[in-house]
This record gives structure tokens, sequence and C-alpha cells, in this order.
């Protein structure tokens, strides 16, 4: 199978060991990864501020780099639900229609493509899940709590098989952050607010580390977390799984 | 253009294609709980209070027990006038009933997933009899208790009124601050009796 | 007030915030519990929309049914285009009682059409019952909860209201003390009315009647005891059948409060003999919603107020902020249908996250439409020119390799390097509250060219 990797673009450009992180592990369970360099943004930031059109160039940008493939896997829900749902906004073409048919999130791609539950990575720590909601809600890439459905959650399900790893319960186990696109400068105040009672949550279960499928999430909650020089450690879902060995978390 | 025609004919043109009404299959619903005993929960959940009681005379009784110091009074169960304040005959205004104590009434059927009670108009002759009473009490035969909603509408199908309710419970308001307080505008009290 | 501008005035208040973020998700977590007592709630949760979606596609038809059947049952019928003739019509029926005092239940359409101003100003005096409603009349505010009005009033703003209006006394914010005055207070007013106005939760076609639901039994207090009965709808309250009330009756109170059902589901269909019940029909502004397919759905609503129990914006924005008669996820999709400008910073005022539209009892896809007001918003309204150009700035960036890696360069350079106080200053609103991530010194791409060159 062809697998095309895509680097959301703030992990490209902020959090390149995100991007690592998600290619070595792929490697490390023998998938033949390539990344194709054009690539730059889904055209999610402008969609969501309801500049669509001006995403145009991207979404074609991104369906040219990623048409050969069988499957494009990224570390992150909300950009593979953006393809999936907001590429109607480009001509339908046959390229488009299977990229959009084929975008996975990571843990979706791990747990249900290959297969593989236990990743063979160790992580002895409490660790609290955020559950993004594009991914959770939007791709159902787990039971949400408003539901009455069958519990599942594919990053959970990766995270039980890390050796030594603790999943803490949350009191609010799927709220939003508070991230939300441009959301999280135009409406600063709520935004902040909601990123610290998500904190506050992790805090008072005992989280030591907050992870979740997507960095623009954790991207908000690092950024309350070292300017409120709180005890906690950010990262993403892809860095846990990697985690084989040895590893000290860096204070 | 009148305003209904210029409505009738805004919704015509603006309405989308024909969608079908989607089938109810009552299976799916179907839980298997106990009828009664769901009931009996449901009612205390709500915050009304459940008897025994062997006829209507055992009801009356067991009420002047619980409100000692009611003074205006009625009930239509069968039998029972001497309970009675007043007869309703008298009554020209509902206005006049604002000082009811003590309402018995012969409930309709009961729904168990939520404890309501149907009442109809047919045995109420003043609507506003059950709401203006400051305790409802209502009796109801044990085995006129259906399931879920969908069952109680297959039982009003056939049953012609002009006003009707499901009542669940007392009164309440949890308008301040969330607090729950039993006993809003309606009832202060409900208390079902099966029989 | 944009909204953004209302919610950061709330949030001065942290304490207040938490209070209300908190009094709401109470709320929330009493309807997850009682809809995993029912067996099959999401097979509910359909039936409620196919009935609503198949009532839109015929609602010519069942308003047709529903008006014949209610006159037959000796309901007088009435249509009003928009509010302002709504209020008028009612004026119309009070005047020919020589009604001088009414008394209203919970009616969201009423709130929508301004009626009590519009009666106020003919020196009518109209008295709000639901407890919450009463307490904000008194306070002279709009409610800010379709289901909870006053959710935002502490006991204590409620007793100093009550010590003022209603003569109590002090008692700290006693609920059971000042709900009893409320009833003393409201039993009056009852008795005295000359008409009742009542919303209506849902209009049968088939039978030509309406049910009300409360838990107080205010509506069934003012509808029983005055001689006219005036209940006013919107369009889109029609169900084709009774035997729908059992899906809709199943859903309404679980989703609003956790409740299995109101204390009080009142089925009207004819007057009490010597009284006069009147049904006004009103659009203002639903036919036009009708007409957008992206968004008719949401004239599905059934008025629960679950999308803003769930809501974390609303939660701690409070319902004021939203400045429209509905708040919330729900108001934020109908109100820029009625005026796009007014309207504009609602469909924003949300992370999109969706939770709204898994509780929504009839699945209107709230976040799905929230989405496309926006692409609508930025198109038919005047936008700031900084964030137009920054966006088509973005999209040419976007769409060009080359030049996003550069851009990215800058970006990660300037992070590195720039003093923390430049970049934390006034302009960088992210800044203000949170710190930004460090900028590595290689992206993603650079570290993958470099590795392929070591040769892994």
């Amino acid at each position: 199978m062809k697998v095309g990797l895509f680097i959301p673009c703030y992990i490209n450009q902020l959090y390149p060991q995100v991007g690592k992180a998600t290619l070595e592990l792929l490697e490390r369970l023998n998938v033949e990864v390539a990344y194709p360099s054009g690539q730059t943004c889904c055209g999610q930031p402008m969609a969501n501020s309801g500049y669509e059109y001006e995403s145009v160039g991207a979404c074609n940008n991104f369906v040219d780099n990623f048409k050969e493939f069988d499957y494009i896997v990224m570390p992150s829900g909300s950009c593979a639900y953006h393809v999936k749902k907001h590429f109607d906004v480009i001509p339908q073409t046959d390229d488009v229609v299977k990229v959009r048919e084929n975008v996975y999130e990571l843990c979706d791609f791990i747990l249900n493509v290959l297969k593989v539950k236990n990743v063979g990575a160790s992580f002895p720590y409490k660790v609290g899940l955020h559950k993004s909601c594009h991914g959770l809600r939007g791709l159902r890439l787990g039971s949400c709590s408003e539901m009455v459905t069958e519990e599942y959650s594919y990053i959970g399900a990766l995270l039980e098989e890390v050796s030594g790893t603790e999943i803490i319960e949350l009191t609010r186990e799927d709220e939003c952050c508070g991230f939300g696109g441009t959301f999280a400068v135009t409406e600063e105040a709520i935004s902040v607010k909601m990123g610290k009672d998500r904190i506050q949550d992790h805090l008072d279960n005992g989280a030591e580390v907050i992870t979740a499928t997507d960095t623009s999430c954790l991207m908000h909650l690092e950024g309350l977390v070292t300017r409120n020089k709180q005890p906690l450690k950010i990262l993403h879902i892809a860095e846990i799984l990697n985690s084989v060995g040895d590893q000290k978390l860096k204070k | 253009m009148g305003s209904r025609d210029n409505i009738l004919s805004r919704v015509k043109a603006n309405k989308p294609e024909a969608i079908d009404l989607p089938k109810i299959d009552l299976n799916v619903f179907d839980d298997s709980r106990n009828v009664l005993d769901e009931f009996i929960k449901k009612v205390e959940t709500a915050g009304g209070n459940v008897f025994e009681a062997t006829s209507s005379e055992n009801v009356v009784s067991q009420v002047k027990t619980m409100f000692p110091n009611a003074e205006v009074n009625f009930s239509n169960l069968e039998g029972t006038q001497r309970f009675n304040s007043f007869s309703l005959e008298e009554i020209k205004n509902p206005h006049d009933l604002d000082d009811l104590d003590i309402l018995i009434l012969e409930g309709g059927f009961g729904v168990a997933e939520n404890g309501a009670i149907w009442l109809s108009d047919n045995k109420m002759t003043m609507r506003v009899l059950p709401f203006i009473t400051k305790h409802l009490v209502l009796v109801l035969k044990k085995d006129n208790i259906v399931p879920l909603m969908h069952q109680a509408y297959q039982k009003l199908d056939s049953e012609e009124t002009d006003f009707g309710v499901f009542i669940s419970g007392p009164s309440k308001t949890a308008d301040i601050e969330q607090s729950l307080v039993i006993g809003a505008h309606g009832a202060l009290s409900l208390s079902i009796f099966l029989v | 007030m944009s909204h953004s501008k209302a919610a950061t005035i709330f949030n001065k208040d942290e304490k207040k915030v938490n209070w209300h973020d908190k009094a709401l998700w109470f709320v929330r977590h009493k309807r997850d519990i009682s809809a995993h007592t029912v067996k099959g709630w999401e097979e509910l949760r359909s039936l409620g929309q196919g009935i609503k979606a198949h009532t839109l596609s015929n609602l010519d038809t069942y308003l047709i049914q529903f008006e014949k059947n209610a006159l037959n049952n000796g309901v007088q019928v009435h249509w009003a285009k928009d509010g302002d003739e709504h209020n008028k019509i009612v004026r119309r029926i009070l005047k020919e009682h020589h009604a001088k005092k009414v008394v209203k239940s919970k009616s969201m359409l009423t709130e929508e059409c301004h009626l009590n101003p519009f009666l106020e100003a003919e020196g009518i005096e109209i008295i709000d019952t639901d407890l919450g409603e009463r307490i904000v009349q008194l306070a002279k505010e709009p409610p800010s909860h379709i289901v909870l009005p006053a959710i935002h009033k502490t006991k204590e703003e409620v007793d100093e209201l009550f010590q003022e209006h209603l003569g109590t006394k002090p008692s700290g914010g006693d609920p059971q003390y000042l709900t009893g005055e409320a009833r003393k207070h409201l039993r009056q007013k009852f008795i005295e009315a000359d008409v009742a106005i009542t919303g209506v939760n849902f209009a049968i076609a088939e039978t030509g009647g309406f049910v009300v639901c409360t838990n107080e039994g205010n509506a069934d207090m003012g509808a029983h005891l005055a001689p006219v009965h005036i209940a006013c709808m919107g369009i889109e309250k029609l169900i084709p059948k009774q035997e729908h009330l059992g899906v809709f009756l199943r859903l309404l109170a679980r989703s609003a409060t956790g409740q299995h059902i109101t204390t009080y589901s009142s089925h009207f269909k004819r007057p009490q003999k010597g009284n006069e019940m009147h049904i006004i029909i009103v659009d203002n502004g639903r036919t036009e919603q009708l007409s957008r397919p992206d968004f008719r759905s949401s004239l599905h609503c059934i008025r629960c107020g679950a999308c803003m129990n769930t809501c974390p914006i609303y939660r701690r924005s409070g319902g004021h902020s939203y400045d429209a008669t509905i708040p919330g996820p729900i108001g934020s999709i109908l109100s820029p249908g009625k005026d796009l400008k007014e309207h504009s910073s609602l469909p924003f005022a949300s992370t999109l996250c969706g939770s709204c539209s898994d509780v929504c009892p009839v699945k209107i896809d709230i976040h799905a439409q929230l989405y496309k007001w926006r692409q609508i918003i930025t198109k038919e309204t005047p936008q700031p020119f900084v964030k137009k150009f920054s966006m088509k700035i973005m999209g040419s960036i976007f769409s060009k390799p080359k030049q996003f890696e550069q851009v990215g360069k800058i970006a990660r350079w300037s992070l590195r390097n720039l003093p923390k106080g430049m970049i934390n200053s006034k302009p960088n609103v992210w800044g203000k509250e949170r710190d930004l991530p460090l900028g590595p010194k290689e992206s993603f791409d650079e570290w993958f060219k470099n590795r392929k060159k070591d040769g892994q």
C-alpha cells in the first residue's frame, strides 16, 4: 500500500518533533511512508474563519500532492476532518474524491488499517486524554459523552497498551479546549477560560501529561500551562506512541 | 393578499422536495422493565408519593388521615360524596375553587417511563381543578399502566377529549439558582393511590 | 455589541463565570443521565428529525389541515406574517374583550415579537407567570435562556428583587420562601386575568389541537381561569399526527432538564363552554429560513435548550452576550437568517466542537450550519480590512509550497529571537494569557530533507 504522510502546517513549522515522531512510529510499524514535500496546509485556517474561497489554492495543492496514494495519514483529527467534510468547496474530480475517501488520522490508521493495538511503546506516566473535538465528533474517532452508544476510543485503545501508562479519569471527559482556530484570538477571553478549565480538570485528577490527536488543542493548552507555570507536560499522541526504551520526561 | 395566503404561498414556494414520514418501530424501544415498578419509581422521581388502597372508601379514609386539617375537599370517585365539602354544580366560576384543599380524581391511565397519569375533561367538569387544588390525589388501577408514551397515544387514539393532560408529580420549579422547589403554581403535592 | 465584546465583559468576573458554567453543566449532566435510561434514544432522535423534516416538506398541507380542524373545534385561527401583525392581532382580541389584565406563560415567540412592550404601551398589564420569566420581567431584562430564563441570576439577586417588587422579607435567597411568595403573588394575577396567553410546544395537524408543557402549571392556571385563551405559535411547531407526540414528549423534557416529562403536558383541543380560544400562526422570517436548503433544518427546533446547556461558550458567556431573542448555538443559526449584519458575530462565537449537534433531540447539524453561515457572513457583510487581507495572503501562501516554507522560516526565527516582551505585546492577542510556542530551528520539511541527504 502506498502511504502518504501529511504534516499539518503548524506542526511542520512549530512542532516538527510531532511530525518526526509520526514518521518514525509508522516506519517502526513497517509502513513505507512517502512525504511529498510540496505539501502546505489543508486549508482549515481560512475555511473555518469563513474564507473558504481563499482556501481553494491550499485544497488543490493538497490533492495534487496526495492523489497518488492509497492512504493519506496525518497526526491530526481536525485536518483529516476538514478534508473529508469541507473539500466540497473544490470541483469533485476523481482525484479529489479518492483523496477525500482515503485520509486517516494517525490512531485511526494504526488501529483500523494496520490493525495494530500495541505499538511497543513505554511511557510510565499518568496521562490525561484530551479528546480533540473535530476528531471525536467530526470523524467519530471515539464515542462522545453526549450520545447513547457503545463506548470506544481509537486513541484510548492505543494508549491503553502503552507500557506503564495510567490513563486518568477526567471530570468532563470530552469538553472542548477552546482553541477553535481564529476563535482563540477573536474570542480570546472565553478561549483562555475554556483552556484553563480543561487544564484544571487534568490537574484535579492527577495528570502529569496531557495528550491528544491534535496539536492545535495542545498548542493552546501548552501556551497556558507555560504562562502559568503549571506542572504538566503536553505531548502529541505520536510522541507517546513513539516512546520506546528509556525516556525521561524533559521538565 | 391576506397574511394567510401570503404565508401559505411562501411555504409552498420554499418548502423542500417531499420527504417520507419515517416508520416508527416500537420494538426498538421495548426494554421489558416491570411496568408497575417503573411507574412507582418514576412517580417518586417526579416528587409524587405512591400508596396502595383497597377501595374508594379506603382512599378517602387514608386521605383524611394524611390531611386532617383540610377543609375544602372534593372527590369524583364513585360513592365518596360524603368527602365533598361542596357540590360542583354550585360552582359557577372556576375562580371560586381558589381555596380548594384536596382534590381526589379518578386517573385515566398511567405511563411507566415517566410516572405520568392521563386526565381528561370527560371525567373532570372544570379543567382548572387539578391545577388550582392545593393537594392532588389521583387513583389508578394497577393494571392500567402502559410502558411508554407510544402506547399511551395508542390508547388515546380512541378517546375523544376537548382537553386532557398528562400529570407527572406535583408542580415544581428550579428557577431560583437551580434549587428544586416542590409547589409552584399547581398542586403542592401529588399522591397516587394504586387500587 | 458583538458577542466577543460582551463575553469579555462577562469574563471579568471569573467567579460568576464558574458559577454559571457549573449550573448549566449540571443540567447537561442530568440530561445525559436521563437519555441513558431510554432504550433506543438515538433512534428516537432520528425519528424526531425525520418527522420534522417530513412535516416541513409538506408544511402548507399540514397548516391547512391544522386550521380546518381547529376551526371545526370552535377555535379561532389567525395568521400573522410578522411580529408586528401578531401583536396587533393580540391587541385586537384584547380590545374586543375590554381586557386590561393579561397573564402569559412561556412563549419565546412572543419574546421574538416583543409583545410585552407593545401591550404595555397601550396600558395593558401583561404578567409573565413562569417564575423565571417573572424574575427577569421584574428585573427589566430579557430571558437569558429559553428554558431557564433566570439562570444568570443568583438567589440573592432574586431575593432583592422580590423585596422590592413583592414586599417579601429578606431571606438570604431562600428558594422555598421566595417561590411560596411568588405563588401567592401570581395566584392573584391568575384570578384577576381577563385573557391568558400561552405558547405552543406542538400543534397537531390531524386534530387541530396543541400541547403546552410546563412544570409550574402556570399555562393551565392562566388558560382555565381566564375566559379567553390566546395560543401563539410559529409555523414550524406543527407535527402531522397525535401519535408523533409519543416521540416528541419522550425527547423534550429529557433534553431540556433531564426530567422524563414535564409535570404538565396539556392537550388543548376545544375551548371550555362559554370560553374563547384563539390560535395565532406566525411566520416572522420562518418561510424565509424554509427557503434556505443549508439552514432550513434549524426549523426542526423544539426549543429544549440542550444546545445551550452543553455549549462551552454559552456556559461561559451567558445568554445576554448573544444579544438575540434566542441565544446559544440554535440562536446563532436562526438569528443571522433574520438580520445577517446585526448577528454576524454569532456564528463565530463557537469553536465548532459539535457538542450541540450531538445533544439536539432532532439532530439539527448546528455546528455544520455555523460553519456555513461564516462563509456567507464574510462575503455579505463588511469585514475588517486586515482580516480580509490576511486571509487572502494566507490563501496565497498556503497554495505555494516555496512561499509557505519562506514564511514559516521567518515565523520560526521571530519566535526564537524576538524579545518576549515584543512578541507578547498588545497586538498579539494570543500572547495576552498564553505563551507562544518556541520557534524550532528546523521545520519538519527541512529535517526530512536533511535526513534524506544523510542517506536515512
